[in-house]
């Protein structure tokens, strides 16, 4: 009865609100259709790919050489390749969002169709995370492989494989919300992909820098230095030790940077 | 359809519209005239929701392009300048992709796109990929793009832009068969063009309101004087006799050519001299072998406005 008269209520208003959908879903599909047509999908997928059975190696190599307090999953996100590839997918997924359609005038079409601003941001950041998650979904093929291959010796902590990949999109999502608004800064995709690099690369630097003088630093400040530091989440998240702290940290930052792309495309519609 | 009162746009200090006022009626095609820079693009974008005046007030269909940006965008099919279009799409694909976002669906959206793509022509390139295509073809493309949801009112930012004579006259033609169930703005320099076709000129130069009246009307009003050639055969030089005649302001002796003279006689637009010159001819026993009448066009018209407003500000 009650959930009869919800729907009955929700139907007035499901008009509109299946019209906003629908553009929504509208935008994504050409957005994801967009990545997939192009050779950039491809190219970011091969590379996380190489990298990722790079690093799984090289962790492979650390756990056969002595006994190791870390598990294999540990080894593997914290090996240098690991950040080789996490640095270079956020340019390369978000460089083109915007920055092509201001180059090509598209914006001008795009927005003289009933077509509201969050409406475009949220498809292209949604598309842009999709095709994040996607990318990272091979690597869960080398732990499967492994398990299989050796008949379940190595031992593979579920707890710790889920904290990493969490920790990997909390921190995704944030890296690519900078994206997105680097690409609205500009219409040229280089100069974008090169602002999104230098954002994700100060931030990750801010963070170990943070830990390097974290040392000498008051108690009361060594925790605040915790929030920034990618490279301690990592560390903590791949031990399975999963802590709200940091997702509430990267999500928040996430709104943050969409909320300023938002403004940006905007941008057109406030200035007088 | 449209009622723009007072509408003003500035950009960083410059301003772009300057209190711009008139109205549309309904079923109409008016054109919007003048050289780079006069603000018409900017007017047009204004009325698209594109974006806000600084002040003053444009309405579309009675909603306000500010406040009911949505609604006013439902209502307009706009045509930027360039023709924008994903390079990546297909034809098809792309106006499927528009038509969804536009609000068409399902069987509703696969007849209109096939619709609009044949009044378009563009139904032989719907497989093909918007980047390939010539400029002709985008063009008609993003035509297609902003009829395809029946807007009450097209805005076309320079229609004809870079398409060649034979498309330039599609396209004209489209435009006239379009009239019937749309009111059209269009904004173009060929002047030529909005002589053809449009019912209404607003002409427009450094964001101000030179002149709005019909085409006929405008080019009737004009200061400018008319030409009239006349080629003729005679022992000398008679140019002193043709400016003798009533409403000759100059002659200008063009060539001549084996005995046949051609001079071009500057004639206040209101009198036909052509009487006047055949009578005198016969009169001297002068043999004519060419007499016509130039009548002024909105070119001249443009260029003199033009030319009278930067008169006062040099380099302007």
């Amino acid at each position: 009865m009650c959930l009869w008269n919800w729907r009955r209520r929700t139907q007035g208003r499901g008009h509109l609100d299946d019209e906003t959908m629908r553009v929504f879903w509208t935008l994504l599909k050409k957005e994801l259709r967009a990545f997939f047509v192009s050779p950039v999908a491809y190219i970011v997928l091969a590379l996380v790919m190489v990298l990722g059975g790079v690093s799984f190696k090289a962790a492979l190599s650390v756990l056969e050489s002595a006994p190791s307090e870390g598990s294999i999953v540990t080894w593997t996100f914290h090996a240098q390749w690991f950040w080789l590839s996490y640095f270079f997918v956020f340019p390369l997924l978000t460089m083109r969002l915007f920055a092509e359609e201001k180059k090509l005038g598209t914006l001008e079409t795009l927005f003289t169709a009933p077509v509201r601003a969050w409406q475009v941001v949220g498809a292209k950041f949604t598309a842009a995370m999709v095709l994040y998650v996607v990318i990272w979904l091979p690597s869960l093929g080398n732990f499967w492989l492994l398990d299989w291959i050796t008949g379940g010796k190595v031992e593979i902590p579920v707890g710790a494989l889920r904290g990493s990949y969490l920790i990997l999109f909390a921190m995704g999502i944030f890296n690519l919300a900078m994206g997105c608004f680097a690409s609205s800064l500009t219409s040229n995709q280089i100069v974008a992909a090169v602002i999104s690099f230098t954002l994700s690369v100060l931030h990750f630097l801010l963070g170990v820098f943070a830990l390097v003088v974290g040392r000498r630093l008051p108690e009361s400040m060594v925790e605040a230095v915790h929030y920034v530091a990618s490279v301690e989440h990592i560390r903590l998240f791949t031990q399975g030790l999963i802590d709200t702290r940091p997702l509430i940290y990267y999500a928040s930052l996430t709104l943050l940077f969409l909320t300023l792309t938002h403004q940006v495309v905007e941008f057109r519609r406030w200035k007088l | 359809m449209i009622h723009v009162h007072e509408l003003t746009k500035q950009y960083a200090g410059r301003t772009a519209v300057d209190r711009l006022s008139f109205d549309v009626e309904a079923g109409e095609i008016v054109g919007f005239l003048g050289p780079n820079g006069a603000g018409k693009s900017t007017t047009m974008r204004i009325l698209s929701g594109y974006m806000p005046p600084t002040s003053g007030m444009a309405m579309v269909d009675g909603h306000d392009v500010f406040r009911e940006s949505l609604e006013v965008r439902r209502k307009v099919g706009y045509m930027p300048e360039m023709a924008p279009l994903y390079h990546d799409m297909r034809v098809k694909e792309y106006l499927h992709f528009r038509a969804e976002l536009k609000g068409l669906r399902g069987r509703d959206l696969r007849h209109r796109t096939g619709e609009v793509m044949e009044l378009c022509a563009v139904t032989d390139v719907r497989r093909r990929v918007i980047g390939n295509l010539s400029k002709g073809f985008k063009q008609r493309v993003a035509l297609a793009d902003a009829l395809i949801h029946r807007p009450k009112l097209l805005i076309l930012d320079e229609p004809t832009n870079g398409l060649d004579p034979t498309q330039i006259r599609g396209v004209r033609e489209l435009l006239r068969s379009l009239k019937e169930q749309h009111t059209i703005l269009l904004s173009t320099h060929i002047l030529h063009e909005v002589e053809q076709t449009c019912d209404r000129v607003i002409m427009i130069h450094e964001g101000k309101i030179q002149a709005c009246d019909t085409p006929r009307n405008l080019t009737r009003s004009l200061r400018a004087t008319s030409l009239v050639h006349v080629e003729l055969q005679s022992a000398t030089d008679v140019a002193k006799e043709l400016e003798a005649l009533p409403g000759v302001r100059k002659v200008i002796t063009s060539k001549t050519d084996k005995g046949w003279r051609a001079y071009a006689l500057r004639v206040e637009s209101q009198t036909d001299i052509r009487e006047g010159v055949l009578d005198l001819a016969t009169a001297k026993g002068w043999r004519i072998r060419e007499l016509h009448r130039q009548l002024p066009t909105l070119e001249d018209v443009f260029v003199e406005l033009a030319a009278a407003d930067s008169g006062a500000r040099p380099f302007g």
